[in-house]
């Protein structure tokens, strides 16, 4: 080593000191690294790393060249490089040189686990939003100090004022290669700004190469107080959007205050919007965690209306939804936590192992490759990881699945190095860049065994030390049979390889395989069918047709009677068969994605369905089978008003959007008696306003005179600051402009009169009262007024409010002029919603045909959909089932259903599908089994029981599993 | 509509009566499509089928009722419910179904806290159900239950039967695999490992209460002879001896497979006699019960299906799976919600529609279950030397349309008036508005 600073090339020499002062020259701190006496001393800044294989960039290679470093970045790169005389020579040969690997989402506080997508808790309270009774009433919720007033909404908080590594992490990431990361904050929806960091030993104000990265949002709805808001998804949703306005108006607010302080009110002081502005302004990307695909989709739309740049951090499921992904068109930031086997106690606890559980196990590893199919950026990140040293292994099983190793370095360097606005100074090896290096012995990053030799960090080397646990054992075994020691490491070859050809096949399918439109055969252009001599039941003027036609043509219902010869396209014989309108449930929550109510606060106007809409559960097709083709899917019944509802078609296979009824009118969830006054609740909920059926209608017409305000305050175009945008009162205001329909769940006669003369003291026209089991007490009323009553069949009892319901119900209120349905609130019930309608026929002998139209027009028309759907007319849509007997016969089945001309079900097409699932389960299970032996796990095991293999998905939480009560997040 | 039977004062009465020309269901026998049926002192004189020879032979006096184009069934038999034993739900109140302790309360009796007022009762006569079981919920060993007619004035006058079984909540055999972060509470949170050890734990607990049982039962057998003592009384034990005796029926509650499985075993193993109740999954081991000759109690027609390999229609098929491998199938809307007993003809209806035989159907909510009671002897089909219990409809039962018009339970007419039809009379009769 020499200490002369004598250059080779003096010109280099000058580019790289300006280049230095560029960096460095700002840094108040920066100047004589000569540390005083007693201290070690730093060592020079001069290295030549030469004979190794350079990555320079994914792709490009360079073998046995040499890399120059000087003062922290990389001077000069080349096979035909010189050491210049004053570095420190590195041999390297034999070892591969990458650009220096980058974590783009690294959490630090060691208890944060990705973004839940189990269960959150029912029912609870508030905050966030001045109600009476709820978490948050304090002068100073949210976080002490000024901030928002939800706790969970913290945007202004910076990872660059408070990071402050702990070595042993440090070292952790730099074994596995990593030299920089992001670090991310942790906690919250709205959580804060990231700091990009060098992994290295040095003092925080050194180490953080770009502060606030990212502005990053969760769609975390747990980790919060209980029952602060927002605690469903479709409240985490709405509490970003609002933020995002309020940021908006808030820069307005005080940009106005500054030009002409006097005369006008102050505004408020409130770091988070502030904090909030950049990512609002496109001055800052923004980093989605989801959670799940159908979030990851939720996200990208609600960055599209709030104008975000943004990429997505992967939940490692996109395999459910690819096209969702690929819709996307994101930046992914993608974990490698796959699930391990767990290590089940006996034979028989595999029978609990649902198919889904093995197909998000199987799929896991190949779900980076997927990735990269759909055309999609990807950065790598050991987030989720319980051990970080597990990152390379799964690594390459990703890699084994698919993925390629380009793919791979580049989601290692230069993809986060351009996410992260960094690919100028990192990301590859190049003169003027970071001398940040990861260097490997052997084979190279992507052999597991090959190790990790040693990182440099801003110039300064990290040796990496490993344990050769390899040396250490055949030190061990020195005395030992070395005849013996071959056989037990063939045998160990033997299993290895096995496994890896076990783990390399795939053996689960796409969850979307056999789902979505049935072929029709012959295809025909537009697509034509023909139900020939059926019993059609209409629900519409023609009524019920005893021997007759229905014919299709694309999307459409063409013609109900009798259709003229000649015909020769796709033909259903009728004979003995019935046919009636798809039916339409007017009370569902199958289809909705986490918590069905936004149970924290008293008016969650804001909140909606639409926001959540679930296209993956097993619900769609059980309802399918039932005959149901659309629902109204509601919010729950948890307060006095509820959030925005979502009419869709149950076209199987669709994506959420795709699902969407988008002609149906918007609507509302309102709900009066026990639910909102929480009197079910437990003996903690009692604060919360209204706590009586008086403060009921007191609530509303609050809410309702704050609307007309707002509305009014819109109007104001008098010059000034636009007013700040309210989305819950918004919401009550289209409901006064008759642009929303009100679904108001109801029993007692006396809060429904109260309710309707509420409602029309501020001219609105209630669309529907839900359930209003006392409706038969006040239909005239009701009536009057012209709103729908869409009623249970017979539910009765279950608790003090609905002691007075009785199974005439239906038929009393269609009697006295009231437009009446049936509806389900229920999993199970949506799936017979033909025979609830034979109650009607049984209890108050309302006719059959007018019967059916509770489940059929009727509903349409309560939801405004009439136009459309409901019935068989010609020209509406072609939604229509086939049964085998008479829809209100006990004894019919439901043999097929159609939705815009389209073949959803088919029962005799069922049993194929049962059978297929159960083959393809059990070839997982005997995967799964095979490699549970293989990896000498007990009764079953690959590894540790992290909980992560029974990680149920979101998206299928609730399949099986009734969803109407209050306290599981629904509504009865 | 409301037939008149609803209204017509519950005074019907007669020694000596005579249906004619019903539709008879027998259910034990072929269906008589047109006949009639003889009633003497509260019991089924004769059944006599119009296209045959033989004719009822009657004093003169004998009041006729015709039921020209009715239908006549033998009264139901709700089994596993909760009806008597609770009013509404949400009500705590209200609700005497589940006691509490560590799951060893074979003294507990269902039929000593019936509401013979509760509004629940005529509800569910009104569709045809004349009896049902109320059974005491809760953990592992619950209590007994008995057999109420829906009729008396007082719970002692109703209760026709006691003990009808001791109901045991079998242990929960599914593993709890979500991780310790899905725990609110994290104390709660149970390895894998822990959990099939505490399992196996609470099986053997379970076996050796009985097995402790037995001995009791072996040392009372024996007190008084050759100047053996006796034990030292105890209730606990004392309410087991019928049943460790094998004389009277567990009734088994278990849906999940691995329950089912090892209560069958366990069941056999000690020879105890048992009555599967709720059955969830009992489809998948049809030909074990069939074996073993275990009824089942099913209850989950209506459920959703728990597995995301099930087919759509597996509970709505399931009664069929279970008969055609020989098992004998009750129905019942199971202890959850008493409210709706009235709803047990459509959980057999559906099931129906998907393959049971209808003649089955009846069955499971007649004669099965007044087998499982012990009570077929006079109760659970129209034949002579039966009670006379019985419900006239304007159809099949087994139809929703169908509307039940009078009811006779043990001889006498009970009026199908209830809460529903009362409020329903008054409000339909609210003047209309001007």
């Amino acid at each position: 080593m020499t200490t002369t600073d004598s250059p080779s090339n003096p010109g280099k020499r000058l580019l790289f000191f300006f280049l230095v002062s560029l960096l460095f020259s700002t840094s108040a701190l920066a100047g004589v690294d000569l540390l005083p006496p007693g201290f070690r001393p730093l060592p020079l800044g001069v290295h030549a790393l030469v004979g190794g294989k350079v990555v320079v960039r994914p792709g490009e290679v360079l073998e046995s060249a040499t890399v120059v470093i000087r003062d922290g970045l990389i001077q000069a790169v080349g096979k035909d490089v010189v050491a210049p005389p004053d570095a420190r020579i590195w041999e390297m040969k034999g070892l591969t040189i990458y650009a220096g690997f980058m974590d783009p989402y690294l959490m630090l506080a060691a208890t944060n686990a990705p973004v839940s997508t189990s269960k959150t808790e029912p029912i609870g309270l508030t905050s966030g939003i001045k109600f009476f009774g709820v978490p948050g009433q304090e002068n100073d919720p949210g976080s002490r100090g000024p901030s928002s007033q939800i706790s969970s909404l913290t945007p202004e908080r910076r990872v660059a004022q408070t990071y402050s590594p702990d070595a042993k992490t440090l070292e952790s990431l730099r074994e596995l290669g990593f030299t920089t990361a992001n670090v991310v904050p942790a906690k919250g929806i709205l959580r804060g700004t990231g700091a990009f960091v060098a992994l290295s030993d040095t003092e925080p104000n050194r180490a953080i190469i770009k502060p606030d990265v990212f502005q990053h949002i969760a769609f975390d709805s747990d980790d919060r107080k209980e029952g602060e808001y927002p605690e469903s998804f479709m409240g985490v949703i709405a509490a970003v959007r609002q933020s995002f306005f309020d940021a908006q108006y808030y820069v307005l607010d005080h940009a106005d205050y500054l030009k002409k302080p006097e005369g006008r009110k102050r505004p408020e002081f409130n770091p988070a919007l502030a904090a909030l502005t950049p990512a609002g302004e496109k001055k800052m990307r923004v980093a989605f965690e989801p959670g799940s695909v159908l979030m990851a989709d939720r996200a990208v739309r609600v960055a599209g209306e709030l104008n975000l740049d943004f990429v997505l951090v992967s939940n490692g499921q996109e395999w459910r939804r690819p096209d969702l992904a690929k819709g996307t068109g994101a930046a992914f930031i993608v974990p490698v936590n796959f699930p391990e086997l767990p290590k089940l106690p006996d034979e028989e606890d595999w029978d609990q192992v649902s198919l889904d559980d093995f197909r998000a196990w199987d799929w896991a590893a190949e779900n980076p490759a997927l990735l990269r199919q759909q055309g999609l950026e990807m950065a790598l990140t050991t987030y989720g990881l319980k051990e970080k040293k597990d990152f390379r292994k799964n690594l390459r099983l990703a890699l084994d699945r698919g993925l390629s190793e380009t793919d791979a370095l580049a989601a290692l360097t230069t993809v986060p190095a351009k996410l992260c606005g960094l690919e100028k100074q990192s990301g590859t090896v190049e003169a003027g860049k970071l001398a940040n290096l990861t260097v490997v012995d052997g084979k190279g990053y992507f052999d597991p065994e090959a190790k990790v030799r040693e990182v440099w960090i801003d110039g300064r080397n990290y040796h990496v030390q490993a344990v050769k646990e390899a040396e250490k054992e055949s030190k061990k075994d020195e005395t030992a049979d070395k005849e013996k020691e071959a056989k037990v490491k063939a045998e160990k070859e033997k299993k290895d390889a096995e496994l890896k050809e076990l783990q390399k096949q795939r053996v689960a399918h796409s969850p979307l395989e056999g789902r979505g439109a049935i072929k029709i055969e012959p295809k025909t252009e537009p697509q034509v069918v023909l139900i020939q001599n059926a019993t059609i039941w209409t629900c519409g003027p023609a009524g019920k047709i005893d021997r007759g036609d229905l014919f299709i043509r694309g999307n459409k219902i063409d013609i109900v009677g009798q259709i003229p010869g000649g015909y020769s396209g796709p033909l259903i014989n009728g004979t003995g068969l019935h046919i009636t309108p798809g039916l339409i449930d007017c009370h569902n929550h199958s289809m909705i994605l986490g918590n069905v109510n936004e149970a924290t606060i008293p008016s969650s106007a804001m909140v909606r369905i639409g926001d959540v809409i679930n296209s993956e559960t097993d619900n769609i097709y059980r309802q399918l089978a039932g005959g149901l083709t659309v629902a109204n899917e509601l919010h729950g019944s948890a307060n006095p008003i509820g959030g925005q509802n979502q009419v869709i078609k149950l076209r199987d296979g669709a994506s959420p959007e795709g699902l969407k009824f988008v002609d149906a009118p918007p609507g509302i969830k309102f709900a009066l008696g026990e639910n909102v006054k929480q009197s079910n609740w437990g003996d903690k909920n009692v604060t919360r306003f209204p706590q009586t059926r008086m403060g009921v209608p007191t609530f509303m017409a609050n809410r309702f005179i704050a609307a007309q305000q707002y509305l009014k305050d819109l109007e104001n175009k008098n010059g000034g600051v636009p007013p700040r945008r309210d989305l819950e009162l918004e919401a009550i205001g289209e409901i006064i402009q008759g642009k929303r329909w009100i679904h108001c769940h109801s029993y007692r006669q006396d809060e429904i009169l109260a309710f309707l003369r509420t409602m029309e003291s501020f001219n609105v026209k209630v669309g529907t009262f839900q359930h209003v089991l006392e409706g038969y007490k006040v239909a005239d009323e009701i009536a009057k007024h012209g709103a729908g009553g869409s009623t249970f069949s017979d539910w009765w009892a279950y608790k003090f409010e609905v002691y007075d319901a009785i199974p005439y119900n239906g038929s009393l209120m269609r009697d006295r002029g009231v437009l009446v349905s049936f509806n389900s609130d229920s999993s199970d019930l949506a799936r017979r919603l033909y025979t609830e309608s034979a109650k009607a026929v049984k209890y108050g002998g309302t006719t059959e045909e007018e019967a059916l139209k509770f489940v059929t027009i009727n509903p349409a028309k309560q939801l405004h959909i009439d136009s459309r759907v409901g019935s068989l007319e010609p020209g509406k849509d072609a939604d229509f089932v086939i049964w085998s007997k008479s829809p209100l016969d006990s004894g019919t089945v439901c043999l097929q259903t159609w939705i815009d001309g389209k073949k959803y079900f088919d029962r005799t097409l069922d049993s194929q599908r049962t059978a297929a699932l159960e083959k393809e389960r059990g070839e997982l299970m005997a995967k799964a089994k095979k490699i549970a032996k293989l990896a000498g796990g007990g009764g079953g095991g690959e590894g540790k029981s992290d909980g992560t293999f029974f990680r149920r998905s979101i998206e299928h939480l609730y399949d099986g599993k009734e969803r109407h009560c209050l306290d599981e997040g629904g509504d009865r | 509509m409301i037939g008149t039977g609803l209204f017509c004062a519950a005074t019907v009465r007669s020694e000596t009566f005579l249906l004619t020309e019903a539709t008879i269901h027998t259910v034990s026998g072929a269906t008589i499509s047109r006949g009639d049926v003889l009633i003497q002192d509260r019991k089924i004189k004769g059944v006599f089928d119009a296209s045959q020879p033989t004719r009822a032979i009657y004093p003169n006096d004998t009041t006729k009722i015709d039921l020209k184009g009715q239908h006549l069934y033998p009264g139901i038999i709700a089994l596993n419910t909760s009806l008597g034993l609770i009013e509404i739900g949400a009500v705590r109140a209200t609700r005497d179904t589940t006691e509490v302790g560590e799951g060893y309360t074979p003294d507990v009796q269902s039929w000593t806290a019936i509401n013979p007022d509760s509004e629940l009762i005529p509800v569910a006569r009104g569709n045809g159900v004349t009896h049902a079981q109320p059974v005491p919920q809760g953990n592992v060993v619950a209590g007994q239950s008995g057999l109420v007619a829906l009729d008396g004035w007082t719970s002692e006058q109703m209760t026709i039967k006691k003990p009808v079984a001791l109901h045991l909540y079998w242990p929960q055999m599914e593993l709890d695999t979500r991780s310790k972060e899905e725990f609110q509470d994290k104390s709660k949170w149970k390895s894998l490992e822990d959990q099939a050890k505490e399992r196996q734990k609470k099986l053997k607990a379970f076996d050796d209460y009985f097995q402790e049982a037995r001995a009791y039962e072996k040392a009372r057998s024996a007190a008084g002879k050759n100047g053996v003592a006796d034990p030292e009384l105890n209730p606990s034990w004392e309410a087991m001896r019928p049943f460790v005796r094998g004389e009277l029926p567990l009734m088994i509650h278990a849906d999940e497979i691995r329950q089912i499985k090892t209560a069958v075993f366990w069941a056999e193993t000690n020879r105890y006699k048992m009555i599967l109740a709720g059955g969830r999954d009992a489809w998948k081991v049809a030909d074990l019960l069939a074996t073993n000759k275990i009824p089942v109690v099913y209850d989950y027609v209506f459920g959703l299906p728990p597995r995301d390999t099930d087919a759509y229609d597996i509970q709505f098929k399931a009664p069929e799976i279970l008969r055609k491998a020989g098992v004998t199938v009750a129905f019942s809307v199971g202890p959850g919600d008493a409210s709706l007993l009235k709803n047990i003809p459509y959980d057999a209806a559906q099931s129906v529609a998907f393959g049971l035989p209808e003649s089955e159907a009846l069955k499971g909510m007649t004669l099965y279950p007044a087998q499982l009671a012990g009570v077929a002897d006079h109760l659970g089909s129209i034949e002579a030397g039966k009670e006379a219990t019985f419900f006239v409809a304007d159809g099949d039962i087994l139809d929703i349309r169908t509307n039940v018009k009078r009811m006779w339970i043990a001889g006498k007419e009970i009026s199908l008036e209830n809460r529903h039809t009362r409020l329903y009379e008054k409000y339909r009769n609210r003047p209309f508005p001007k």
